[in-house]
């Protein structure tokens, strides 16, 4: 190594400034990470491909400026400089650079950076007076002339760069190495790629823009916020809070809140969130941004509406009516942008001449409330009218009310299904490009002539259990992807053996394979109302790591010895194996075998070709294993129950089934037994792995908590509950289980599902986590009572079991040096986590929009004044200023009813029609009444069953809405009601068909190939019956997803 | 401006170095001839001279003496022109008294100082330029200096510092490291029998990562041991070379 060293000028903290002395070590031995590499440079890592026409070199400016197009895949061979690295680190801060390291990162890509400045010939020290930029660029020319001749010029290496006196002093120098500026080196190289010729150009004229703006430097809207050093010291000293800005979807103009994070020292007394009103407080930040804020004195403090609202026009008049004043700050910083691809929609023409004289520059308005709209530049307004468009935002400079941003690419037209589910996706982050080869080519193959077998030698490694265990599984009807199995049976001492056998899906997936990555970027399959999008290609899920019967597999055994009569466990032992599944159950024939039933036996196709003893001997095995499977079941779940007071799950899971019934069709009313003793040995041994890995990776475990919620959110649940003459407690999760159960309406169920779903809305999410950054009080699982949970049961569809499973293959294997040595350290898997929890909730929140989506699409054809199925009977269960919120039962739909339209009418129900006349609205605790001049009132209260019709509110921007109104304060009566209660979620499923199949013909007379017909008709089949792989993965699944309804709920209030 | 990355992706720490290198070490003995003994060490940018007086008869109150063995005094200062800003350092603040009572708990476990009953060893260390890893370089200078004087010594005492960054050890941290606020160990050891002078850590460190850090300051320490090594024969040979002629 060479010492040298670096002399900088800096600013000390007063300002003053400072010579500072850095060593700068120099060395030989750093790797060039290319292919082509005759020296001896270590080729361990990623390395940069062979097979490409020349290696890319772009300058520090390129990198800054278009790192968006760098990250196409189609560009390949790419050497980032550190120099340029450091550039990015130090102008353009944490987001951009992470975002080029995880480029870097990323094995798909063919990147890779050179540390340039530490190897001793390609290092340039700074010659005196020669300003940063141009040492800069030399720098990394100079280290591009280093890995041309590295590599014994085998490679022509393309610099580009934005410089024009490199490219005339540089660009003839050394042979081989051509400097050229990025737009020429698109002309030339890439004349087909048309998608980054049109960001190259989008973001050329941004950029323009921006600074000629920053010329003319009119009157400023916006305050300048404040320098991230005063913000970070602000917020340690208590004088600005940070938190996350969430604004309100339904007064997107002007309310947001922020919603504290990591508490600091100081502020505890305060506990709510924060109001931010109006746009000039909220100060360019937008939704999902960390900001600072700072605490306006109390008495300008403001209270949050209260009034339902709609979001059409830029409502500038306050808020007349308002609740209790609360905190109130306005946004001084931001700390971290959380910007993201947008989905926006052009103006109509008409609008667009109104914006007047610039007819380049449009404001377009994105699909999502509550982003602000966005100026951009293009010249295919015109044509794009029709079309859903991505958008993404450059900048916000303080003298522009609204942000500055550039077109990316075309969704497809307006009111089209693929068209809406791509915005769907978009806005939801959510990429699923179709496997590539690559990842292909890492797959097994399995066809139906030439079916995959077992590897000989990988069979020797394995626990047997084919020929002394009979191993079941029990799944719904027509269930591709089997990921669980079960098995039991008495061993020779007499005591009992339990088995769990898992998909092994890591033996197929690599570690940081092509695939891993690929999963480990989608994190989860999603689910959208009509159709799904895997996580691990078919190959896998559907065949090869489906735990079929009547076939070898691989699986992840957990088996467990228990005592004979009080099923006590004695030992655990986790083994990898390979298995053989016996039989392939349905729940229902499985209950049908529980209860003595012999008609479902037909059903089993296992047993159809045997004679009739092995037949009767084979099913007395199966009926044997599957009672003895339910008592350990039952009494598992008796123990948690005495030792954990463990009420509440079991509710919980009722609460789910109310609310699935009117959102699937899947879920029968009452639950089978069997639905439950699958779940149980799933948390079972969920539970067990947890317990498992957090010993042997007490820093980098990867565990699942639920943390209890805050009493806080309880409030409205026991208002209403109190409405009803019910009281909730809520102390501790046993309590409010016990209370709930009292809570039953005999006369109307529907009150008791409403309340129990307020009471899971009040929940927090359980979230993933590295057990080496929380204490370990924080590992409880709230929900299920116990002290370390895991997902471990379902790694064809989750990524965390993925991660899960390697983990307890290193904490179980002898030969751990290398497994141990690819885990993930506790700083990466806390990162993952975070990730995987993100995407779980984006696949959440897609597939509740898809639903809605789905919702207004079969409403929208019906004309709401004749069509039967547009009026229904619906249950009100908030009241608020000017209106109530209703449940729809028959359609699982949530919605507004105003009581005061927007002339000041209020409403008034005379016999059957209801009509709007003027008058006064008063609003109590429990009811509203709302009075006309001519004496009549109406008078509405909590839990009355009224009947309203169902309007789809349409929108050029947005997406569509449901919306309800009052047709009479009675309940809806017909006998129709009946039909429909018994029908509860064939309606549902119904509605979905009937969209998608419209949508299909609508295709299919297009293109007019059937062939596209069936197959998304089986592939909605397969959604329907894969969804539940298990009943206890679909409860986890819905109680999330109806904890989301808190946010948007939370925002309307 | 993004935090700055203490070790990058490719495993590079910000001044070139890779995680276990230290910095370059030179050291040189007798630099001063009116001292007993004296010497000159440079950790990279962080520059210690170490001078020793002794043992001789024990100044100011008889009563300090011991009747059974030496006592050690010790006193640790830096110039003012050590740090990037010039600034006062008054004798005795909090810092350099802290700094001064680890070295004399670190030598009294090295020297042997039974020999010398009734008598004192004053031992001067002063940072002439600081970059981090200070009591280091200030440990490493006195054993030179000490062993320069000619006082009896169980075995060399060579320090090393070691730092967690991205989960991985940092041997030898420089000011910046230190600066970023991680956790920092420093290690004086007796490098023949591997036993610990001195370990002195201020942050909270999970106990599973704190073998990798002590590994990584143990491996600084050993390598610092050679460099020291060297610097004694080298003393050697030109002290035999003066006898000669």
């Amino acid at each position: 190594m060479l010492r040298t060293e670096k002399v900088l000028q800096l600013r000390s903290q007063q300002g003053r400034s400072v010579r500072v002395v850095r060593e700068h070590y120099l060395r030989t031995d750093v790797p060039c990470r290319s292919a082509l590499c005759r020296a001896s440079c270590p080729r361990d890592g990623k390395l940069l491909s062979d097979d490409v026409t020349h290696y890319v070199v772009p300058d520090w400016k390129v990198v800054q400026d278009y790192l968006e197009i760098l990250e196409f895949p189609e560009l390949k061979g790419i050497i980032f400089m550190q120099t340029a690295c450091q550039a990015v680190q130090h102008q353009k801060g944490r987001r951009q650079y992470n975002k080029l390291r995880n480029l870097v990162k990323d094995t798909r890509h063919d990147c890779t950076v050179f540390a340039n400045e530490f190897h001793q010939d390609s290092y340039q020290p700074r010659e005196k007076g020669e300003c940063m930029e141009k040492w800069q660029t030399r720098s990394i020319y100079n280290a591009a002339v280093w890995y041309y001749n590295h590599c014994l010029g085998q490679m022509p290496v393309v610099m580009v760069t934005e410089d024009e006196d490199a490219i005339k002093q540089y660009g003839n120098e050394t042979e081989g190495v051509f400097v050229i500026s990025f737009k020429n080196y698109l002309d030339n190289f890439w004349p087909d790629l048309k998608a980054a010729h049109e960001l190259f150009d989008s973001i050329l004229q941004a950029r323009h823009e921006r600074e000629i703006e920053s010329q003319e430097n009119k009157g400023k809207e916006y305050p300048e916020h404040l320098p991230m050093e005063v913000l970070e010291a602000g917020i340690k000293s208590g004088r600005y809070i940070q938190g996350a800005l969430n604004v309100n979807k339904h007064r997107a103009q002007l309310e947001a809140f922020v919603r504290l994070q990591g508490f600091g020292s100081k502020e505890t007394e305060l506990q709510s969130d924060i109001l931010i009103y109006g746009a000039r407080a909220r100060n360019r930040a937008i939704h999902g941004d960390v900001v600072a804020v700072e605490l306006l004195p109390s008495h300008e403090w403001k209270g949050r509406t209260v009034a339902l609202c709609e979001n059409e026009t830029e409502d500038k008049t306050p808020a007349d009516n308002t609740g209790d004043p609360m905190p109130t700050g306005k946004v001084v910083g931001i700390i971290q942008k959380n910007w993201r691809d947008y989905v926006v929609t052009f103006p109509s023409r008409e609008e667009s001449q109104s914006q007047g004289r610039n007819a380049q520059k449009i404001l377009v308005t994105p699909w999502d409330y509550r982003i602000p709209k966005i100026r951009i530049s293009t010249q295919q307004a015109e044509a794009l009218q029709e079309y859903r468009v991505v958008v993404r935002i450059d900048s916000w400079e303080s003298t522009s009310v609204y942000p500055n941003g550039h077109f990316v690419r075309v969704l497809g037209r307006i009111g089209d299904l693929e068209g809406e589910i791509a915005a769907i996706l978009v806005e939801n982050s959510i990429s699923v490009a179709p496997f590539s080869e690559i990842q292909m080519n890492e797959m097994p193959v399995s066809t139906s002539k030439n079916p995959w077998k077992v590897n000989p030698e990988e069979e020797k490694k394995r626990l047997n259990l084919r020929d002394t265990h009979l191993i079941f599984s029990i799944d719904p009807k027509g269930c591709e992807d089997v990921d669980d199995a079960l098995s039991v049976r008495t061993l020779p001492n007499g005591n009992l053996e339990l088995g769990v056998h898992i998909a092994d899906v890591t033996y197929f997936v690599a570690a940081n394979s092509y695939t891993d990555v690929e999963a480990r970027a989608r994190a989860t399959t999603y689910y959208l109302a009509d159709r799904r999008y895997d996580m691990l290609p078919s190959v896998l899920s559907a065949d090869v790591c489906s735990l079929l019967s009547g076939v070898d597999r691989y699986a992840v055994s957990v088996l467990w010895e228990l005592k004979r009569e009080s099923f006590e466990i004695l030992r655990v032992c986790y083994n990898k194996s390979i298995i053989r599944s016996a039989y392939k159950l349905v729940y229902e024939v499985a209950q049908g075998l529980l209860d003595g039933d012999t008609s479902v036996v037909d059903d089993i196709l296992e047993l159809k070709d045997l004679d009739e003893r092995t037949r009767e001997k084979k099913l007395s095995e199966l009926v044997w294993a599957i009672s003895k499977l339910t008592d350990i079941a039952r009494h598992i779940r008796a123990k948690r129950d005495s030792c954990g007071a463990l009420e509440l799950e079991g509710v919980e899971i009722r609460v789910q089934l109310d609310d699935k019934k009117n959102i699937h069709d899947l879920i029968p009313k009452q639950p089978l037994e069997v639905h439950e003793t699958v779940a149980e040995c799933m948390i079972l041994a969920n539970h067990w792995v947890a317990k498992k890995i957090s010993e042997s990776f007490p820093h980098q475990a990867l565990l699942r908590q639920h943390p209890p919620p805050r009493q806080e959110f309880f409030t409205d649940l026991q208002e209403c509950a109190s409405a009803k003459g019910f009281s909730i407690d809520t102390r501790s999760n046993k309590a409010l289980a016990e209370s709930l159960d009292k809570a039953d309406d005999p006369l109307d169920p529907i009150v008791n599902r409403l309340l129990r779903s307020m009471a899971t809305q009040a929940m927090s999410n359980a979230l993933y986590f590295s057990t080496g950054s929380c204490s370990e009080e924080e590992f409880h699982h709230y929900g299920l009572a116990l002290d370390k949970y895991t997902h471990f049961t379902s790694p064809i569809r989750r990524y965390a079991d993925i991660v899960v499973h390697r983990l307890l293959m290193a904490a179980t294997l002898k030969e751990t040096k290398d497994v141990k040595d690819k885990l993930f350290s506790n700083k990466d898997l806390e990162e993952l986590c975070k990730h995987i929890n993100n995407r779980n909730r984006a696949a959440q929140h897609a597939q509740k929009q898809s639903t809605e989506l789905f919702q207004c699409m079969y409403f929208k054809d019906k004309s709401p004044d004749t069509d039967e199925r547009c009026i229904a009977d619906g249950v009100i269960y908030s009241i608020r200023t000017n209106g109530v919120l209703v449940f729809v039962p028959r359609y699982g739909i949530k919605g507004a009813a105003y009581m005061k339209n927007k002339e000041g009418l209020v409403l008034c129900c005379q016999g059957e029609r209801s009509e709007w006349k003027p008058g006064s609205l008063q609003r109590f605790q429990n009811r509203i009444t709302s009075t006309t001049t001519t004496g009549e009132s109406v008078t509405l209260s909590l839990f009355d069953h009224i009947t309203v019709k169902i309007l789809v509110q349409t929108s050029h921007c947005h997406a569509d809405t449901i919306k309800l109104e009052i047709i009479k304060n009675t309940p809806y009566q017909t006998s129709a009601t009946e039909v429909s209660k018994k029908n509860f979620g064939v309606v549902k499923a119904d509605l979905i068909r009937e969209v998608s199949q419209s949508a299909e013909a609508l295709s299919a007379q297009e293109k007019a190939s059937s062939a596209v017909i069936e197959e998304q008709c089986l592939e909605y089949q397969e959604y329907c019956q894969t969804k539940g792989a298990s009943l206890y993965q679909l409860l986890e699944e819905i109680r999330d997803w109806a904890l989301l309804d808190v946010s948007a709920d939370a925002c309307s209030c | 401006m993004a935090a700055l990355e203490l070790l990058s992706d490719e495993g590079y720490r910000a001044d070139g170095r890779r995680a276990t290198e230290l910095r370059k070490v030179r050291a040189r003995m007798g630099v001063f001839a009116q001292a007993d003994g004296s010497a000159y060490i440079e950790q990279g940018n962080t520059k210690a001279l170490a001078v020793v007086y002794g043992p001789h008869e024990t100044r100011g109150p008889r009563s300090k003496a011991l009747s059974e063995r030496a006592v050690l005094n010790c006193q640790y200062s830096m110039a003012t022109f050590s740090t990037a800003e010039r600034k006062r350092r008054p004798h005795g603040d909090r810092k350099s008294a802290e700094m001064a009572l680890h070295l004399k708990q670190t030598f009294e476990a090295a020297v042997l100082t039974e020999l010398y009953p009734r008598s004192q060893i004053d031992l001067y260390v002063q940072i002439l330029q600081a970059d981090g890893s200070n009591y280091c370089a200030c440990v490493n200078a006195a054993t030179l200096a000490i062993i320069d004087a000619g006082i009896a010594l169980r075995d060399f005492v060579c320090a090393g510092s070691a730092g967690l960054a991205e989960d991985a050890a940092l041997a030898d941290l420089s000011y910046i490291e230190e600066a970023a606020g991680g956790p920092q160990a420093a290690l004086a050891m007796l490098p023949g029998s591997g036993a610990m002078a001195l370990v002195q850590m201020d942050a909270r460190l999970h106990h599973e990562r704190l073998e990798a850090v002590m590994d990584a300051a143990a491996a600084a320490c050993r390598a610092v041991h050679a460099v020291l090594e060297e610097a004694v024969r080298e003393r050697a040979r030109e002290v035999t070379a003066l006898l000669g002629e």
